[in-house]
């Protein structure tokens, strides 16, 4: 079945959008129908961390180079968040460093988010610009280099970030939905950027990059573009987190976190948005039933609990797993299929994103 | 489908080019000038350096001494994907397509690379596969072409926005007769009906002296012979190349 109409031509090519936007939906008024302020608080994470994966997908995803760093570009959007929403007073005491204009005045959420975002991919702008020359394991080196002095950076410059010591006093307004609404907001991004010409030459050096270079494709500056919108969306997952969280330090921000956003994205399928999306709602249920083992449950009589960090040597085990035997992820690095048409040859391209 | 893609005034040049790698001298004082509308061979055995000629002549390979230039201007600094939207294009020995994108992105991606919208490179890159008779396999993975449209969707992919001068590494490795009759055919019409110059390298004589006016045959990077099919042909220096080493 074929749709005629300019309306299903549309919806058709929307669909992988629709499917994950639904799904998530679903997921959401599901878990929140519980009405567990834990269940809700780690669902809130959750989405949080989906943002991340999501922006991860925009720059691994399209361009095939592997990113250390992005956990980097999430506290960089986080603290410049939270400097933004601070009560005065607090700012004064804990970060007096900040410039005069931010010690008097503070923003609203949204606005500081969206500037915490732009900031981080300013910063991943002018990284990027000296580092996407690199392609391969290089590049890859090169943001694991930069993440580490982004945290060391961090964790010395007290005055504006509290260091060692936690940043607290950061006013808490993220809620399960609005996280929500920012992924539906990262998910139309990734998508509208996938589908553009910049996502058509990104990809086209991931799968060949002399011939990119062939084909007039500056690949340099397509993958400039690319980590400085995926810096976007990950420096406004940080703000998120910082207002989830309502303190924030700079060792949240460690391998820790990128190794559960990288196995997401990995365990999904790094090529496809779908990918991203059921990796992250995949290794988030997993994840937390690990930590509920961690803690003990009751089989009748006994009570059995897992050792301790059970839930980080699961995920490891997972992502070996997949890199071994489906090393495409679940979704075969394939979007979600339009499934009103016949079967075809599988030389035909149906909806493949890539 | 007329492109005038050379104006006659166009020219692409080596000037003296030599091009060391690590102690190798791959390409040793090697001068040459194409123009819109000519086909010029491009012979010599393996290892020759036909391919590294073409590479500097594309912006992929600076060369040790010498200068590249296009228009009488010196693009020896200028990026591979800066020379493709000045007009100087190439295909790949080893074909070199984007395996999972299909047919028509593959050509689509040169389209974007070129400056174009994607919904523009999109209905070039249709109308190219039409003209270029691959039109039926618009939407398959390119990955899962046979080797003979492979080619054609190399030659489509540097076709787009009719470049100046187009540069084909061995086109017709591995076809048949017939195939490469067909192959002569389309070489000849892409010169006729987009006017650009074209640099080919080919080992199938047949191929070089059916479509070729003018041959510059190399050997271990040095030019041993230049001048027409019959010239090369009766040359004591190229059939010594050719038979010395096989
Ligand atoms: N990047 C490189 N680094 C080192 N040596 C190289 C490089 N590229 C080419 N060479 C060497 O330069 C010489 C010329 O190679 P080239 O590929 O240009 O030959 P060719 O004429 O295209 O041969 P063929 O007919 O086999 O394609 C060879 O000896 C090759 O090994
Ligand atoms: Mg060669």
């Amino acid at each position: 079945m074929e749709p005629k109409s300019p309306l299903g031509h549309m919806v058709r090519e929307v669909w992988p959008l629709i499917i994950l936007s639904v799904g998530l939906l679903l997921v959401v008024v599901v878990i929140q129908s519980f009405g567990d302020r834990i269940v809700s608080q780690s669902l809130t994470e959750g989405l949080i961390r989906l943002v991340v994966v999501i922006g991860l997908y925009i720059f691994i995803g399209n361009s095939g180079l592997i990113s250390f760093g992005h956990i980097g570009f999430m506290m960089i959007g986080a603290y410049a968040t939270a400097w933004q929403t601070m009560d005065p007073m607090t700012k004064d005491i804990f970060i007096p460093g900040l410039p005069a204009y931010l010690l008097a005045n503070s923003h609203h959420w949204l606005i500081a988010t969206i500037i915490g975002g732009l900031i981080a991919a300013i910063a991943a702008c002018i990284s990027g610009l000296a580092m996407m020359r690199l392609s391969g394991i290089a590049a890859s080196i090169g943001t694991f280099a930069l993440f580490m002095s982004f945290y060391s950076l961090y964790l010395q410059w007290s005055t504006w970030t509290a260091g060692q010591s936690s940043l607290v006093g950061i006013p808490v307004t993220t809620t399960p939905w609005v996280a929500f609404w920012f992924c539906i907001v990262a998910m139309i991004g990734a998508f509208v950027y996938s589908r553009s010409k910049f996502g058509l030459a990104l990809r086209a050096s991931r799968e060949d990059e002399v011939a990119a270079k062939a084909a007039g494709v500056n690949v340099t500056g397509e993958r400039v573009i690319s980590f400085t919108l995926s810096a976007f969306f990950v420096g406004m997952a940080g703000g998120l987190y910082g207002h989830f969280l309502g303190l924030l330090t700079v060792d949240t921000f460690y391998l820790p976190m990128t190794f559960i956003t990288l196995s997401m994205l990995v365990v999904g399928g790094m090529q496809s948005l779908s990918g991203a999306v059921v990796g992250t709602i995949v290794l988030s249920f997993v994840i937390e039933l690990l930590r509920k083992a961690e803690k003990g449950f009751s089989l009748g009589e006994t009570s059995i609990s897992l050792p301790a960090s059970s839930a980080e040597v699961g995920l490891g085990i997972i992502l070996l797993l997949i890199l071994i035997f489906r090393p495409s992820g679940f979704t075969r690095n394939s979007e979600i299929y339009w499934p009103f048409k016949p079967k075809v040859a599988v030389t035909e391209v149906t909806h493949r994103q890539s | 489908m007329v492109q005038q893609g050379g104006d006659s005034s166009s020219t692409l040049e080596v000037r003296d080019v030599t091009i060391r790698f690590e102690g190798l001298t791959a390409i040793d004082q090697v001068n040459e000038t194409v123009t819109p509308g000519e086909i010029l061979g491009l012979i010599g055995p393996n290892g020759a350096g036909k391919t590294t000629l073409v590479n500097t002549m594309t912006g992929f390979q600076e060369p040790t001494v010498g200068d590249v230039l296009l228009d009488g201007t010196s693009v020896r600094k200028v990026n591979a994907h800066q020379l493709r939207r000045m007009g100087v294009s190439r295909t790949f020995q080893a074909g070199r397509l984007f395996r999972e994108m299909s047919v028509v992105e593959n050509v689509e991606v040169a389209g974007v690379g070129m400056g174009l919208r994607r919904a523009a490179a999109h209905k070039e890159a249709t109308k190219l596969l039409d003209w270029i008779g691959l039109s039926d396999r618009a939407n398959v993975l390119a990955g899962a072409l046979p080797y003979t449209d492979e080619r054609r969707v190399g030659i489509a992919r540097a076709l787009i926005q009719s470049p100046k001068f187009m540069l084909l590494d061995e086109p017709a490795a591995g076809m048949s007769d017939l195939e490469c009759d067909d192959l002569m055919k389309l070489v000849q019409r892409v010169r006729d009906e987009f006017g650009c110059g074209i640099v080919l390298i080919e080992h199938n004589m047949r191929v070089v002296m059916g479509v070729c006016e003018r041959i510059h045959v190399l050997d271990s990077g040095r030019t041993i012979a230049r001048g027409t099919p019959g010239e090369v042909q009766k040359n004591p220096a190229v059939i010594e190349a050719y038979l010395g080493k096989g």
